[in-house]
């Protein structure tokens, strides 16, 4: 296990480094645009760099498995004492960490930012928790993201998965079309379901189903890795 | 094989730069009252100093940068990080809740929602996972170096008492700059460092077992998060109940303050202490 830690790090270090860069999006973006502060505000600037960072961060984080779809490798991991589950378990743990490595850089960014403000007298409203949701929309995507790369390969995977989302999403604009009373008892069911008294709750399990979603991911990629394996290098 | 003449020179020095990076409040006092940005850098280099500390420490005497526990290790360990986030938890539950039960006012906690407490322990929960990592800066030093360096010298009670020790003095000028600055004495802020060092000693017993257990910081660096970041949950918590502003539950809750973080304490020594030196805890790998 130790060797593919000491593999990912020498093969990915820099990937995983860039996570600290993409942090530190909101400030970076805030003084590029810094002429439009008077106009728009910070906050609403340093949100949307907080949003290119994110979306900066997810590609880098899929860079990662670059390079994983070829069958000589698949097999030779395979072969090896860890086998493709602690391959597959490296992987998912080191692109866990790059998440955490992106908040974690994106919270200290802030609180230097916030600081520097109180310091000029500026009241400057912190977006740490905006990025802590943003983590666990990461860690839900990639727990989507990861099993189709390894079952049809980088290229061929992100196009299947790509069709899947469109199919899904033309079926469900299709639904409600067909019948629009359906989206009306769809509203009223959310307006019902959540309120203000178990709002929190529905956060806290939304945020705990995305950890046991990732968590399965790595179990449906373990399931699906050999297959995947066959259809590498066509 | 290190001999412990070598250990003790490490020791040393690393504890000669932890204590060094103290100086940083004395220092830096007075700019860190005028500049939040002066306070906010101070205290995130010194909340890092005792791991910066180890990789200096590793760097300077050459021992190379092996044994720091830094894989996750989760296979066959997820019930130790488990067990992390639920004993703090349950610790600090016992500590706030038992002395109002016990005592017959019950009736208090009439205002908690089951709904409540999940969400505080769900978001908790969720929350270790990701936020946690912060308090590597500490727990590479405290549990990857000093307790390793500790060991062969003193033994494991006296690693549990000498690293409880360092643990709670190295947060005495975060204590004296709090006390000072909310207007409160020296005295103050020693008490507060004492009463904070004994909890840490107790609670250093059981981050030690975990470290050893699944042979990675990890664990406690989460077991840390939750023993800092519980307490402020449960008492929001607390704050919807109905309890009067002059509540006093007398001795029971003095007892309960202490009471199952001695209980922790002495139940993991007793598993360190059966399980005999580190080497026999970690397992093959």
């Amino acid at each position: 296990m130790t060797g593919l830690v000491y593999k990912e790090w020498k093969q990915d270090r820099w990937l995983i480094l860039s996570m600290l860069l993409c942090g530190a999006a909101p400030v970076l973006v805030l003084l590029l645009m810094h002429s439009e502060i008077a106009d728009i505000g910070d906050a609403p600037i340093r949100i949307g760099g907080l949003l290119a960072g994110v979306f900066a961060a997810g590609a880098l984080q899929m860079a990662v498995l670059r390079g994983d779809d070829r069958k000589l490798w698949a097999y030779w991991i395979t072969a090896s004492a860890d086998g493709y589950r602690g391959y597959l378990r490296v992987r998912y743990e080191t692109i866990f960490g790059m998440i955490v490595l992106f908040l974690f850089s994106v919270q200290l960014v802030d609180m230097g930012y916030c600081a520097v403000a109180a310091d000029r007298g500026q009241d400057a409203v912190p977006i740490s928790s905006i990025a802590l949701l943003m983590c666990f929309v990461q860690i839900l995507l990639r727990a989507v993201d990861i099993p189709f790369v390894y079952r049809f390969g980088s290229k061929k995977g992100s196009i299947i998965k790509m069709i899947c989302m469109v199919t899904a999403a033309i079926l469900l604009v299709a639904s409600l079309i067909l019948d629009p009373a359906r989206l009306e008892r769809i509203i009223e069911t959310c307006r019902t379901t959540v309120n203000a008294q178990n709002g929190s709750l529905l956060l806290s399990v939304g945020l705990i189903v995305c950890l046991v979603m990732y968590y399965l991911s790595y179990r449906i990629s373990c399931r699906l890795y050999l297959k995947g394996v066959e259809q590498y290098d066509h | 094989m290190t001999t412990k003449k070598e250990d003790a020179k490490r020791l040393g020095i690393y504890l000669l730069i932890v204590f060094l990076s103290m100086l940083l409040f004395v220092l830096f006092r007075r700019p860190m009252e005028a500049s939040t940005t002066v306070y906010f850098i101070i205290f995130d280099l010194f909340s890092f100093s005792p791991a910066i500390a180890s990789l200096i420490t590793r760097a300077v005497t050459k021992e190379g940068f092996r044994d720091m526990e830094l894989h996750l290790h989760l296979a066959g360990n997820i019930r130790w990080y488990l067990l992390a986030f639920a004993l703090p938890m349950i610790c600090f539950s016992v500590k706030f809740f038992l002395p109002i039960i016990l005592t017959g006012h019950a009736g208090w906690l009439a205002g908690l929602t089951v709904q409540d407490v999940l969400s505080n322990v769900l978001t908790l929960a969720a929350l270790s996972a990701v936020t946690s990592v912060g308090l590597i800066g500490e727990e590479l030093g405290w549990r990857g170096y000093l307790n390793q360096k500790l060991e062969p010298l003193l033994g494991t009670v006296g690693t549990c008492l000498a690293g409880g020790i360092v643990w709670g003095l190295w947060h005495l000028p975060m204590d004296l700059v709090g006390c000072l600055n909310s207007g409160g004495t020296i005295s103050e802020a020693f008490t507060i460092c004492g009463g904070r060092m004994l909890a840490l000693t107790f609670y250093g017993v059981f981050l030690m077992w975990l470290t050893k257990k699944t042979d990675s910081v990890f664990p406690a660096v989460i077991a840390h998060h939750v023993f800092n970041e519980s307490q402020g949950a449960l008492a929001a918590l607390l704050s919807q109940c109905p309890i009067p502003e002059d509540a006093d539950l007398g001795v029971i809750a003095d007892v309960f303050a202490h009471l199952p973080m001695i209980v922790v304490a002495v139940l993991f020594m007793i598993l360190l202490l059966r399980d005999g030196g580190s080497e026999a805890l970690r397992p093959a790998r």
